[in-house]
């Protein structure tokens, strides 16, 4: 006869990685370039890449929004989340960082424009707040899920706050080279910061791989399946390509702009791929249950 | 602690109901009648169920025995499903029902995430009869029924008495006293969700099945075109 009467089609796909991914580079891009109105000294460097970049976080926020929106059984009822917001949901929490998120770039892009200088260290630091906050709810949204236990870690929304600094540095980075703003500090400052999340990436990486690998049934099936069907975009992409290959390159090549901004990128490869292993390994188990 | 309900955890509270099912596997001979008065009583659309049975063999022949595992919404009393709705579409009844309005469902699937038991759908948009579509859909219990006084249709269609409704507050009815005399499971209780659903005799290899790929050519078969169908993939993209 048959094994199995039903199988289910894993709720979540490709359009929310790619949400996560560029909802969290567009939001900590916004944090690094208001950074010299909120913490000012050596974050200044920033200041010259100010407007592009918020110009930039607003259309990939445009991109966001149609994702999200398409992503919907019932688009037309995309604002129900704020009007029927319920606060025990990651996802209404989410709505609203979002929208709020986008009032503080377009008020933070209209005082420069306008020269209403006292207005950008108000609407940076709003914006820097919201900032944190949206990656930090990408995590939450998953880790909220008790009956998916790879996502149901504390680690999980530390981590994509941490993928999204990685994936901003690489926005911010090829701006300034396209703009041709690069300089010595810039350089430094990108390469500092891209050390940082990458260290606390490669952490997380091993804590969540020695997580799984000692987890429960469940999380040893999606161990089972990161090793297989996954292993490139998991063992290759994320931890070669994205984490480990920026690091050798940051601390043991030249500090110039060209390999800055390529390591850069390939941390925002690797930023990408690291969450849409996550996304899937996390449903794929329920999938026959 | 329940958090984001819109009711309290009933169970065991004294004056308030807790509607529940009981489920005595030892009477399931699988001939799927609830599956079709489900289907009938709601015009559940193809390839989605409000409950199924699930069907496993296990052994080699000549020691075989073939297993049946009826599912459905479980209306746990702490939800993950309600806390984690974005609308507060998916809501819990004071009587413990898990419900979901329709009106309000914008099918961010939150909710399928959300849930251990993998009872929630999406309901196909391009339905004949029934205009519903696009937003999630689950058992309810029957509500409609037991509002009347009614047992839900699977309850009321089953063959063997398998399948037994009602008050788990209420000591006198047949379902207290079914959880009260004899051994009963609920799926996945490390969860913490306290599902409503109590089974009598299951077997280990069914409650505890996760991802494994289909073993027999036939469940091979039905795996694939089941994807296939949802334009090959496992997931949502591309299929609403």
């Amino acid at each position: 006869m048959f094994e199995y009467m039903q199988f289910n089609i894993s709720p979540w796909g490709w359009e929310l990685a790619v949400y996560f991914f560029l909802v969290g580079m567009a939001s900590m891009s916004f944090a690094m370039v208001a950074a010299p109105n909120v913490i000012g000294g050596a974050m200044s460097v920033f200041e010259p890449l100010q407007r592009s970049t918020s110009m930039l976080v607003l259309v990939l926020l445009a991109i966001c929004s149609v994702l999200l929106i398409m992503d919907l059984g019932q688009p037309s009822r995309f604002l129900y989340p704020l009007i029927y917001f319920h606060a025990s949901s990651p996802l209404s929490w989410g709505s609203l960082f979002f929208v709020l998120f986008g009032i503080c770039v377009v008020g933070f892009l209209s005082a420069q424009i306008m020269g209403k200088s006292s207005l950008l260290k108000p609407l940076g630091l709003a914006g820097t707040v919201l900032a944190v906050l949206l990656p930090l709810y990408t995590g939450w949204d998953l880790m909220a899920q008790q009956a998916r236990e790879l996502w149901h870690s504390p680690a999980i929304p530390l981590l994509f706050v941490v993928l999204s600094i990685s994936s901003a540095a690489a926005l911010v980075s090829l701006l300034a080279m396209v703009q041709g703003k690069q300089n010595e500090n810039l350089t430094t400052l990108i390469r500092n910061i891209l050390i940082c999340s990458l260290l606390v990436t490669l952490i997380l990486f091993v804590a969540e791989w020695l997580r799984i690998s000692y987890g429960t049934a469940e999380e040893m099936q999606a161990l089972a399946l990161i090793n297989s069907e996954l292993s490139t975009r998991f063992w290759v992409i994320t931890l070669i390509v994205g984490i480990l290959a920026p690091l050798g390159m940051l601390l043991m090549g030249p500090s110039t702009p060209i390999m800055v901004t390529g390591a850069a990128v390939l941390s925002a490869v690797g930023a990408y791929t690291f969450r849409d292993v996550i996304i899937v390994a996390g449903q794929l188990p329920m999938s026959f249950y | 602690m329940a958090i984001g309900l819109q009711a309290e955890p009933s169970l065991g509270v004294p004056g308030k109901k807790r509607w529940a099912m009981v489920i005595d596997l030892r009477r399931c001979i699988g001939c799927m009648a609830c599956v079709c008065a489900d289907k009938a009583e709601y015009d559940v659309p193809l390839g989605v169920w409000r409950t199924i049975v699930k069907v496993k063999d296990t052994g080699a022949y000549p020691n075989t025995r073939r297993h049946f595992m009826p599912r459905l919404c479980n209306h746990c009393d702490n939800p993950p499903c309600v806390r984690n709705c974005p609308t507060e579409a998916t809501y819990k009844h004071e009587d413990g029902f898990v419900l979901q309005r329709y009106e309000r469902c914008i099918a961010c699937r939150t909710c399928v995430a959300a849930c251990p038991y993998n009872a929630r759908h999406v309901l196909p948009t391009n339905r004949s009869n029934v205009k519903i579509g696009g937003v999630v859909d689950k058992c309810t219990f029957c509500n409609h029924r037991v509002e009347k006084g009614l047992v839900p249709a699977c309850v009321q269609t089953c063959l063997g008495r398998s399948r037994i409704f009602g008050d788990l507050n209420d000591p006198a009815s047949e379902i207290a006293r079914l959880v009260g005399r004899h051994k009963t499971v609920v799926l996945k209780p490390e969860k913490g969700t306290a599902p409503q659903v109590y089974y009598i005799k299951p077997d280990r290899s069914i409650t505890e099945q996760i991802f494994a790929a289909p073993e027999s050519y036939a469940a091979r078969s039905d795996a694939d075109a089941f994807f296939n169908h949802n334009r090959g993939s496992r997931f949502f993209g591309g299929v609403l």
